[in-house]
């Protein structure tokens, strides 16, 4: 795992009259035990990964106090069915996942239960992963909803609310028999903020207090003529509950303003926004009293029809505020109004942008554009124009000063990075006559990242373990070779079924490279059935990649170990030219450079500070045969090899150089060596701790070497004048 | 009661995936907590967690919890142009983004920035120069903020052994922007238990930096000029005597590189060559151009006749100096022995070009039909530093005394005389054509299958366009632009699709103009 939640762990624990302090998604791990679940379940992914980490990691005591179960699901489809222990029982449960694509994943789960209905609190906790940052494609989890007809929550960010609306929404669930989603945004989800604690609820029923009988009733399976009743069951029964209950409980929020001819309606998510916006533009104080009225959506699907009558009643106008597309708010307000016979008109995705995450900017533009169509009473619009132009103006200049746009900085591999040099191979691969250009059927994983430069390699992402089933229908149509590539995570979460089993079956003659670096890495290195965290994991209860494949009946199975970037390539074109049918499956082998260092790294320091004697390795280039060409960037990408202005003053193009981040993993060898690509990269072993024999042959070797350097040829004058050596040792201790 | 203040104090921090932004905002945090004060942060770690731009985001309400009757603030998520008062980054390009942003404006925001580059893949993985200009960020930067405080804090940090996020927090602190005591930094440091005395040394660092007690790191001088050989210096002192004063640096840089890859004869080439240049840009009125065609051409016509064989590679590789330079770029302790490991591949180009031309031409001819022969190569791995891996290299690279009897001699003059003809023929028409072809020599860089793809471009583009356009057989100034499109596509990909597709273009030449 990236971090231990020790300091978390014990915020969970606190209880009546104390209080929390940290992010927003534990903010919301801790109301889930204040609301007294008795299983959490979920599978991992930014933002809600921490959830599930603090759970099954460092408060396993915790956990079997209350009598919680715990677990990391298989996907997200695992982690929805895990719902249905509340439908029969009236015990309450949460789970987690990344939206939109993961409740993709969860769909044929989230339906069945939903159609059948709950009995215990159920709540689905959404991590919205949209806008800046965002690794997924850009949907709204209201579809979801709408469809399955199941609650959505949007609440507003703070933290005493959003434990409250934690606690609210597992009784809305009860009280409507459904499931209810609740989305937190990237920003909310990492969120820093306080709340007064309460103490944390033992479950009626939990592996603690079992229940006595199991309950049986047809009308808890989605079997026919049950679901037509279920159906009715919706619409009639739980459908107005839920209305009621939201109404009731006052779960929407309205805050009243004197400039009461217009108003604001907004998702919670993006009160806070509405609220800095109007403050930038006059009309707000810190603590969001609002010259104009807003009413907050902290739950966005249903809407309560009355409430949004009562509140626009008497306004010529009203913006509603919803990110994303379609603008299922607008059009159902508009609806709404017309039912009700209300001329309030609606202002929504004509001033705020149809598509793309409401930043700040895009908030204040969007709420002057709407104040200045609606002109409220009493609002000096020369105000709001003059705040706007000063924004635009201040843009101008500094577009004028910069001279020219700041590139953007994508991202890639880390330093180190084990599925690095397979991208590395696959490129020299690929400049063999014999192989040529490849169609890449990618999947999701740190390696999608192949896609961008330096590599550009991958040609279609589908999805998360569908890198060989996106394969299927294009290989055969192509003159070149077409592979795929799957990662660990994405082999187990559903690559092993809905690929490899489904080519065997199907007798596909391609090649595909799983790449093994024991981790789901991407999303903080949580574990995988195969992984073996460096020896950690008690070995009978891994299961090792190859087994599963042997078992699903693949023949041509390699393992290679990624760093072999000569070796990668050969056993690629053997995969690819090889006249033996079937698939051929590389495991390319390597452990996550980062949870490898953080394993490493205390015990190297521990050596070091103790006498031993220790060899730090790293690369270098030697800067006067670099000729500035870059191809060796372009083969390997590293964070580590980068370029620094060339010192020769005849020679205009920047030269390669290697930073002292460097963790010596040997790709830069490996590449110059494949690829024949230059001279100048070495490798230096410093030796750390030197024994005696280690100094004595050192001054041997450095004595006979100096005879035959002769005294004529002295260090040059332009190379002194740089600071001593740094202490050694620097890189261990930094961190 | 007191008022109380307007707005929350609103900061961003602009840092790269794995630099410890998360770690700088938690240490804010803290100390605010300390305080008592309301206190919001946020962060995009998103997929740009490890390299790629990330952001996180602060607010504080400078008024303690107690006396709010209660109320909370409500705290924004994002950082918002012209609502800045902090704007942090951790490295230069990410300053002008802030900046591009708009969230640095001059009526409140401070601007705490370091100035070292960290280069993004686009600038890095580019074929030739494509690094982003910082020039204009300073000045951009004290024009759009109130305050700026910009030094190189990577450099401090290695300097001190700790990290920059350290040093930026001392920064934070001593700056006075923040109504928080220095102490509750300290503190925050402390309580978080990681490296604490390398992080509080780092802050410290800062704090003294803004106290005025600590210099900024000096800004690393970026062109190192060469000690001369004591051969060399008749020839210098021609240099300073004959050659416009524009451009004797270079010339003279020229002469120290030759005599030092060959000798001082060598060097005497150099400048015989060169003079038939520097005659024909006086001719042109070289002086109101600045004389642009003698400066590069005596740059390309320096680094071609140094051209890298495997002699020069051993002559570099097995000086002093060298391993001196090694031991400071791997950090390594003066006690600390360093074992090097070079990595050697030469195949039948390297092999024939220290044979003699009547056996090194024959052989290379049939190597460069041959499937086997081209992807053939001897992999080497020696170790410098031990006595016998050290002496195979200092042979070779005594081999410098017979280089001129070598096959790759004999072909690279050739070539060179066929270049400096034409970028002569080339003057006498037109004075950009002229600039343009004596740029294109910067294509025959790099080593085997980068060099081999470097030299075929060069020699299309001078066969095609350069060589005709010399012998007026173009319009002058449609083949100045067209040698300039064909160099920049040449680097625009390795697998020269762009260069393809730009030569395609350039086919249909204009007619030539009535002259």
């Amino acid at each position: 795992m990236e971090r231990s939640f020790a300091r978390e762990v014990e915020m969970l624990r606190r209880g009546d009259g104390e209080y929390f302090e940290g992010e927003g998604i534990l903010a919301i791990t801790k109301a889930l035990l204040q609301s007294g679940v008795s299983y959490v379940g979920g599978y991992q992914g930014a933002p809600v990964s921490h959830l599930m980490d603090v759970l099954t990691s460092d408060s396993k005591g915790l956990m079997s106090e209350l009598g919680v179960h715990a677990e990391v699901c298989a996907n997200e489809a695992a982690a929805c069915a895990m719902l249905a222990a509340s439908v029969n029982y009236p015990i309450r449960g949460a789970v987690t996942w990344k939206s939109t694509v993961g409740t993709n994943v969860a769909s044929d789960a989230l339906s069945n239960i939903a159609s059948v209905g709950v009995k215990g609190g159920a709540l689905i906790i959404l991590g919205e992963d949209y806008g800046e940052g965002s690794s997924i494609i850009q949907e709204r989890s209201h579809a979801f909803a709408m469809k399955c007809s199941v609650w959505l929550m949007d609440p507003r960010v703070d933290h005493p609310r959003i434990v409250e609306l934690v606690e609210k929404a597992f009784e809305l669930s009860e009280v409507s028999n459904s499931p209810v989603m609740m989305e937190f945004r990237i920003r909310a989800c990492h969120v820093t903020g306080r709340f007064a604690t309460k103490d944390n609820r033992k479950p009626r029923y939990s592996m603690n207090d079992p229940i006595p009988m199991p309950d049986n009733s047809l009308d808890r399976i989605a079997l026919p003529p049950a679901t037509y009743m279920q159906e009715r069951m919706k619409v009639e029964k739980r459908f107005p509950a839920a209305i009621d209950f939201i109404r009731e409980n006052r779960l929407n929020e309205i805050f009243e303003g004197d400039c009461d001819d217009v108003g604001i309606i907004c998702q919670g998510g993006l009160y806070n926004s509405v609220i800095r916006g109007l403050q930038q533009l006059g009309l707000a104080d810190p603590f969001g009293a609002s010259r104009i009225p807003i009413y907050c959506m902290n739950v966005t699907y249903p809407m309560v029809p009355d409430e949004v009558v009562a509140f626009c009643a008497g306004k010529h106008s009203v913006a509603v505020v919803e990110e994303g597309f379609p603008d299922y708010l607008e059009q159902a307000l508009n609806a709404t109004l017309r039912k009700a016979d209300l001329n309030t008109t609606v202002v929504g995705k004509g001033v705020f942008p149809k598509a793309g995450e409401y930043q700040s900017e895009v908030m204040i533009r969007g709420l002057a554009g709407f104040i200045e169509g609606s002109a409220p009473k009493r609002i000096d619009l020369a105000a709001i124009a003059a705040v706007i132009e000063s924004i635009d103006s201040n843009k101008a200049l500094a577009a004028d000063l910069l001279g020219s746009p700041v590139p953007p900085r994508p991202p890639g591999f880390c330093t180190g990075c084990p599925e690095r040099p397979v991208f590395s191979a696959l490129k020299l691969a690929q400049q063999d006559p014999e192989i040529g250009k490849m169609h890449i059927s990618a999947d999701i994983g740190c390696h999608t990242f192949a896609a961008l430069p330096p590599f550009n390699l991958g040609n279609t992402v589908t999805g998360y373990g569908l890198g060989l089933a996106s394969s299927a229908g294009v290989k055969d149509s192509m003159k070149g070779h077409t592979i795929s590539i799957m990662g660990d995570g994405g082999f187990w979460h559903n690559g092993l079924s809905t690929g490899i089993t489904g080519a065997v079956f199907n007798k596909h003659d391609n090649l595909l490279i799983v790449m093994a670096n024991g981790y789901s890495s991407a999303t903080g290195q949580q574990q995988l059935p195969s992984s073996t965290a460096g020896g950690a994991r008690p070995p009978d209860t891994v299961i090792p990649i190859e087994s599963a494949l042997k078992g699903v009946g693949v023949k041509w199975i390699r393992k290679q170990y990624t760093y072999q970037v000569g070796k990668m390539r050969t056993l690629i074109k053997e995969a690819l030219t090889s006249p033996e049918k079937g698939l051929k499956v590389i495991i390319a082998e390597a452990e996550c450079q980062i949870a490898k260092q953080r394993r490493e790294k205390p015990v190297v320091a521990k050596a070091l500070r103790s006498g031993k004697r220790v060899v730090r390795t790293r690369f270098g280039v030697d800067e006067d045969t670099c000729t500035g060409d870059h191809s060796c960037i372009r083969l390997s990408g590293c964070p580590s090899l980068s370029v620094k202005p060339n010192p020769d003053p005849l020679r205009k193009d920047p030269v390669a150089r290697v930073l002292n981040s460097c963790v010596g993993c040997g790709l830069c060898g490996e590449v110059s060596d494949a690829a024949v690509l230059c001279p100048s990269f070495f490798k230096a072993d410093i030796v750390q701790n030197p024994s005696v024999v280690d100094t004595l042959l050192h001054r041997i070797r450095t004595a006979v070497i100096g005879l035959f350097q002769g005294r004529g040829e002295k260090a040059p004058a332009e190379e002194s004048g740089m600071p001593g050596s740094v202490p050694a040792g620097v890189g261990v201790a930094a961190e | 009661m007191t008022a109380l203040p307007e707005r929350p104090i609103s900061m961003v921090v602009g840092a790269l995936g794995g630099e410890g932004g998360g770690v700088l905002t938690a240490w804010i945090v803290r100390a605010a907590e300390i305080c008592g004060y309301p206190i919001q942060s946020t962060s995009i770690p998103g997929v740009a967690q490890r390299t790629g731009a990330t952001t996180y985001y602060i607010e504080i309400y400078p008024a303690k919890h107690g006396e709010l009757d209660g109320r909370r603030p409500v705290m924004a998520l994002y950082p918002a142009p012209g609502n800045m008062d902090i704007v942090v980054t951790s490295e230069l390009m990410e300053a002008g983004r802030m900046l591009e942003r708009g969230m640095v404006t001059p009526d409140r925001t401070t601007l705490v920035s370091s100035t070292h580059r960290v280069y993004s893949i686009l600038e890095k993985s580019a074929m030739s120069d494509e690094l982003f200009r910082a020039d204009s960020l300073r000045n951009a930067a004290e024009k759009l903020a109130k305050r700026v405080v910009m030094f190189d804090m990577a450099k401090l940090a290695e300097e001190r052994g700790t990290v920059l996020n350290a040093i930026v927090l001392g920064v934070i602190a001593g700056s006075g922007e923040l109504p928080i005591p220095v102490e509750n930094f300290e503190t925050a440091i402390r309580e978080a238990g990681v490296a604490v005395e390398s992080n509080l040394r780092g802050f410290e660092a800062g704090l003294a930096f803004m106290k005025g007690e600590l210099r900024a790191p000096a800004e690393e001088q970026e062109r190192r000029s060469h000690p001369a050989k004591p051969s060399a210096e008749n020839l210098l002192a021609e240099v300073a005597s004959t050659f416009p004063a524009d451009v004797q640096m270079i010339v003279a840089e020229g002469v120290k590189r030759l005599t030092d890859y060959q000798n001082a004869g060598y060097a005497r080439l150099y400048l015989d060559r060169l003079a038939a240049v520097v005659a024909a840009d006086r001719e042109r009125g070289g002086e109101a151009e600045d004389w642009t065609l003698t400066r590069e051409t005596a740059r390309y016509l320096a680094l071609m006749m140094a051209y890298e064989d495997i002699i020069r590679v051993a002559d570099l590789k097995s000086r002093r100096s060298r391993m001196e330079r090694v031991r400071r770029d791997v950090t390594a302790g003066s006690s600390e022995p360093v074992h090097v490991t070079e990595f050697l591949k030469p195949g039948f180009e390297e092999f024939t070009s220290v044979m003699p031309p009547w056996l090194g031409r024959p052989i290379m001819a049939w190597a460069r039909t041959n499937d086997w022969a081209r992807d053939f190569h001897f992999a080497m791995r020696v170790r410098t530093d031990t006595v016998f891996g050290f002496l195979r290299l200092w042979a070779l690279a005594k081999m410098r005394f017979y280089r001129p009897k070598t096959f790759r001699y004999a072909e690279e003059q050739q070539v060179i005389e066929g270049w400096l003809d034409t970028v002569c023929k080339a003057a006498g028409r037109h004075y950009r054509l002229a600039v343009e072809i004596a740029e294109l020599a910067n294509l025959r860089k790099g080593y085997s299958d980068t060099h081999r793809r470097g030299v075929a471009n060069f020699e299309r583009v001078m066969r095609e366009i350069a060589k005709p356009a010399a012998r007026a057989e173009r319009e002058p100034v449609w083949a100045a632009h067209a040698v300039a499109s064909a160099r920049t596509a040449a680097l625009a990909d390795p697998e020269g699709e762009a260069l393809d597709k730009a030569m395609a273009e350039l086919a249909e030449a204009p007619a030539l103009a009535a002259e």
